[in-house]
């Protein structure tokens, strides 16, 4: 047990093996080691105290906000529940009717569509502007690209939402105005199928691309130069020094942006909420938005867990087939 | 932990007696854990009567009149309204709702029509002894009132609110866009027809940056007019028996008192009725001529800014336009109110709303009182000084509230009641977030294409419909 306990802080290369050592320790004793500063077993102890006390706020804070809710949810899953009344045990009950809702398969549908769209767009705009930005300019416009294209991120989902729906008003909307100046009819955005889709997705890249293409940067940064140069000498140029260097050394950030990116986009709710409520039809509605009119609407807070484990499940299993995959086409340096 | 025992007594060093607090406070926190709940955060577990109200913190000076009016009466009931902020009632249910499920009920609660079924089914407590037991002090209550709006606080023969305000889909009208289109003002009981007429004429009169006929995709408002005016709806409206005790006690005279119930029922979906095909027909060859616009799902935040700013024609609302308009510079000869259009009835829809008492309320009797308090003309008056809504007293729909901000007819809004009595609330079953989100969801489609993707749209709503109504509240 004490091999796995977590080392401190200027720990490493004291430990002595023998007497009293924690059992299992085979750090090879530093003969130049001072006498005086190799830790008793006591102050081991304590010093495993001290780290527990040390990492406890921590453990407690995910043990309550973060295991207990998930073990809770998948717990309640199973039973059906209005908060108002005591829950009552229905087996699989919940799972059977979640998977029989063609709203909730429609919303799910929804989701997958939407991550494929979305996080291919995010991506394609983070990396292209991200290169862009890497390119020769002055610093302070580099700066300033960088802020730019940030700035979105910190803005609050809702109120983005809010915005764009005046923007994207059929009638009154400045899109359709702009639009209008070139003689193209006004497009009827919120109001059907396709037009809701296209803003939601538009909305959502536009306020999340700014997160990949900060980490597209410091993955770019960490490319070296002389990769540059050897390909130059090897006649690369324009779009094949790209195409044959960054990208394959970007793959490891390319990897981690695109899981971050799914997940994000799994759970997508603010956009479709705040600008279409899903409609119309359920051509917006999205896997977590029908968790919340399941739990917080209708008050089946069963059916709601039981749709997020389904989620929760598909989060999983794309993303360890993402990292499966990534043994193929992610290259390390 | 083989270093646990190394033969040595264990001193108690600061870490360990750190250690030991920290454990100390897991411990008492897991055994005191059946007892913990919101109500144990410093503040929230007086014995003060809490009320929670849709409103901001604009509100507050009106509110707190209202509160000091209230405890110099009863001086020894503490008072705490807690205003929330929400997007629209459904917004609102489901923060009391969270609420609840944190262990910090408020005892009562402003409950529109959107909500009054679901809290008479599961959360609230009815005021049938309270009115019996007062029936001296509400008389005067019940006289200033309109039967219909008491009789949509009615569930099951019981009665669970008193109405504080109310509003119907009146059809506002821009007096400019009429005049500059040849129109006057329509005759009270003017037809579906004429409307279509008269959005012509406007659309004629300007043809950019204008629309004649600006709706919304929600329950107040949206179709739901529509489908009343042409005597049918999306729901089967049925009504439940009892209720004597109140309509002969405090109605007996009213010439509307056959038509009293103990409450409304919506218990099948209606979405297949021809007459709702017929209604979305119609909207829908509005939305094709250019002559009303696609409404999308819960809009309307911008609706008065866009009204005020002469780019809107008409729009069914009710008196609690008149304050937002006045304050974006309408003048109150710049627009004005008539009946809804008539179809096959003239019957209008109207929301109301009013106080509730928990059935976890602590003190009933101080909630009761409350009530009481709030339904007097001294605390309506308060609490509505302005025309942010319509007083559900008639007495207090006059020329004094109205004055200088329009509109012109302001004597449309109490005389829907009393000259169309048939006249009934939103249709809101105890599954009302489901089966709002039903219709909604289909309105867009069922008038944006053409008669075939209208009648896969209906069929879409029957289904979601039954779905809804299927589902426990």
């Amino acid at each position: 047990m004490s091999t796995t306990t977590p080392r401190l802080a200027g720990e490493s290369g004291k430990r002595q093996s023998g007497k009293g050592a924690a059992g299992g320790v085979t750090t090879p004793p530093d003969a130049n080691a001072p006498a005086q500063h190799q830790p008793t077993a006591k102050s081991r102890h304590s010093q495993r105290w001290l780290a527990w006390i040390f990492l406890a706020p921590t453990i407690l804070g995910m043990g309550l906000f973060t295991l207990v809710p998930i073990v809770a949810s998948v717990v309640l899953a199973f039973f059906r529940w209005d908060i108002i009344s005591a829950p009552t045990f229905v087996g699989f009950d919940n799972f059977s009717e979640v998977v029989q809702d063609p709203t909730v398969r429609v919303s799910f549908l929804n989701t997958i569509l939407f991550v494929v769209v979305a996080v291919a767009f995010q991506l394609g705009l983070a990396l292209a502007l991200a290169v862009m930005v890497q390119e020769k300019m002055p610093a302070w416009l580099r700066v300033f690209f960088r802020s730019a294209f940030f700035f979105p991120l910190i803005l609050s989902a809702a109120s983005v939402s809010i915005f764009m729906r005046y923007l994207f008003n059929e009638q009154f909307g400045v899109v359709n105005w702009f639009l209008s100046l070139v003689g193209i009819p006004a497009v009827p955005w919120l109001t059907t199928p396709g037009g809701s889709a296209a803003v939601v997705i538009l909305v959502y890249v536009w306020q999340n691309f700014g997160f990949s293409f900060l980490l597209f940067i410091g993955g770019l940064a960490s490319i070296p130069v002389e990769t540059y140069e050897a390909a130059s000498i090897d006649g690369a140029t324009g779009w094949r020094k790209h195409l044959y260097v960054t990208l394959p050394l970007l793959s490891p950030t390319t990897l981690v942006a695109s899981v971050m990116a799914i997940i994000s986009a799994l759970q997508v709710f603010d956009q479709p909420y705040v600008l279409t409520r899903g409609g119309p039809g359920d051509s917006t509605r999205t896997a977590v938005m029908v968790i919340f009119e399941s739990a917080f609407q209708r008050l089946e807070f069963g059916q709601a867990s039981a749709i997020g484990v389904l989620l929760t499940l598909i989060i999983m299993a794309i993303t360890a087939a993402q990292f499966r995959l990534s043994k193929r086409f992610v290259f390390y340096q | 932990m083989t270093g646990a025992t190394d033969g040595h007594l264990r001193e108690i060093t600061r870490r360990t007696a750190l250690g030991a607090l920290g454990a100390g406070i897991i411990g008492a926190t897991a055994a005191s854990w059946p007892r913990l709940s919101g109500t144990d955060i410093p503040g929230r577990g007086d014995n003060s009567l809490s009320i929670a109200i849709m409103g901001t913190a604009a509100d507050a000076a009106a509110r707190q009149r209202a509160i000091d009016a209230f405890t110099r009466l009863h001086p020894e009931i503490k008072v705490k309204v807690q205003a929330i902020q929400a997007v629209d009632w459904k917004d609102f249910f489901t923060k009391i709702l969270t609420m609840v499920a944190a262990g910090t009920p408020p005892d009562v609660v402003y409950v529109a029509t959107e909500g009054a079924q679901l809290f008479a089914e599961k959360l609230a407590h009815p005021l049938d002894e309270y009115v019996r037991r007062d029936a001296a002090d509400m008389t005067e209550f019940f006289d200033d009132v309109h039967p219909s709006l008491v009789e949509a606080f009615m569930y099951k023969g019981s009665l669970y609110q008193l109405p504080m305000d109310w509003n119907a889909a009146n059809m506002y009208y821009n007096t400019t866009a009429f005049a500059q289109s040849g129109l006057e003002r329509p005759a009270d009981d003017w037809t579906h027809v004429d409307f279509r007429n008269s959005l012509a004429a406007m659309r004629k009169a300007r043809t950019s940056d204008f629309t004649p006929y600006y709706w919304t995709n929600r329950l107040f408002g949206g179709v739901v007019p529509w489908l009343y005016a042409n005597d049918t709806s999306f729901l089967k409206e049925t009504k439940s028996t009892g209720g004597e005790w109140l309509w002969d006690g405090f109605y007996a005279n009213d010439p509307s008192r056959g038509l009293r119930s103990g409450g409304y029922q919506w218990l099948e979906p209606n979405a297949n009725d021809d007459r709702v095909f017929e209604t979305f027909d119609y909207l829908r060859g509005l939305v094709k001529d250019g002559l009303g616009v696609r409404p999308e799902e819960g809009g309307g935040s911008s609706l008065v800014g866009l009204f005020a700013s002469n780019r809107i024609g008409t729009t069914p609302a009710g008196g609690y336009w008149v304050q937002g308009l006045h304050e974006a510079g309408m003048g109150e000869r710049d627009f004005d109110v008539q009946f809804f259009p008539r179809w096959k009835t003239q019957r209008h829809q109207f929301g109301t709303a009013g106080y509730a008492i928990m059935k976890t309320a602590k003190d009933k009797d101080a909630a009761w009182e409350w009530i009481k308090f709030s339904s007097s003309r001294e605390a309506m008056e308060l609490i509505f000084p302005n025309p942010i809504t319509t007083p559900a007293r008639r007495s207090m729909v006059n020329e004094q509230l109205y004055s200088g901000k329009g509109p012109a007819n302001w004597k449309v809004f109490y005389d829907t009641l009393d000259r169309f009595p048939t006249t009934g609330p939103i249709p809101a079953p105890p599954q009302q977030a489901a089966v709002e989100t039903a219709l909604m969801k289909n309105v867009s489609l069922a008038v944006s294409g053409d008669e075939r993707q209208l009648k896969q749209a209906l069929a879409s709503m029957q289904r979601d419909l039954e779905l809804a109504l299927r589902r426990q509240p």
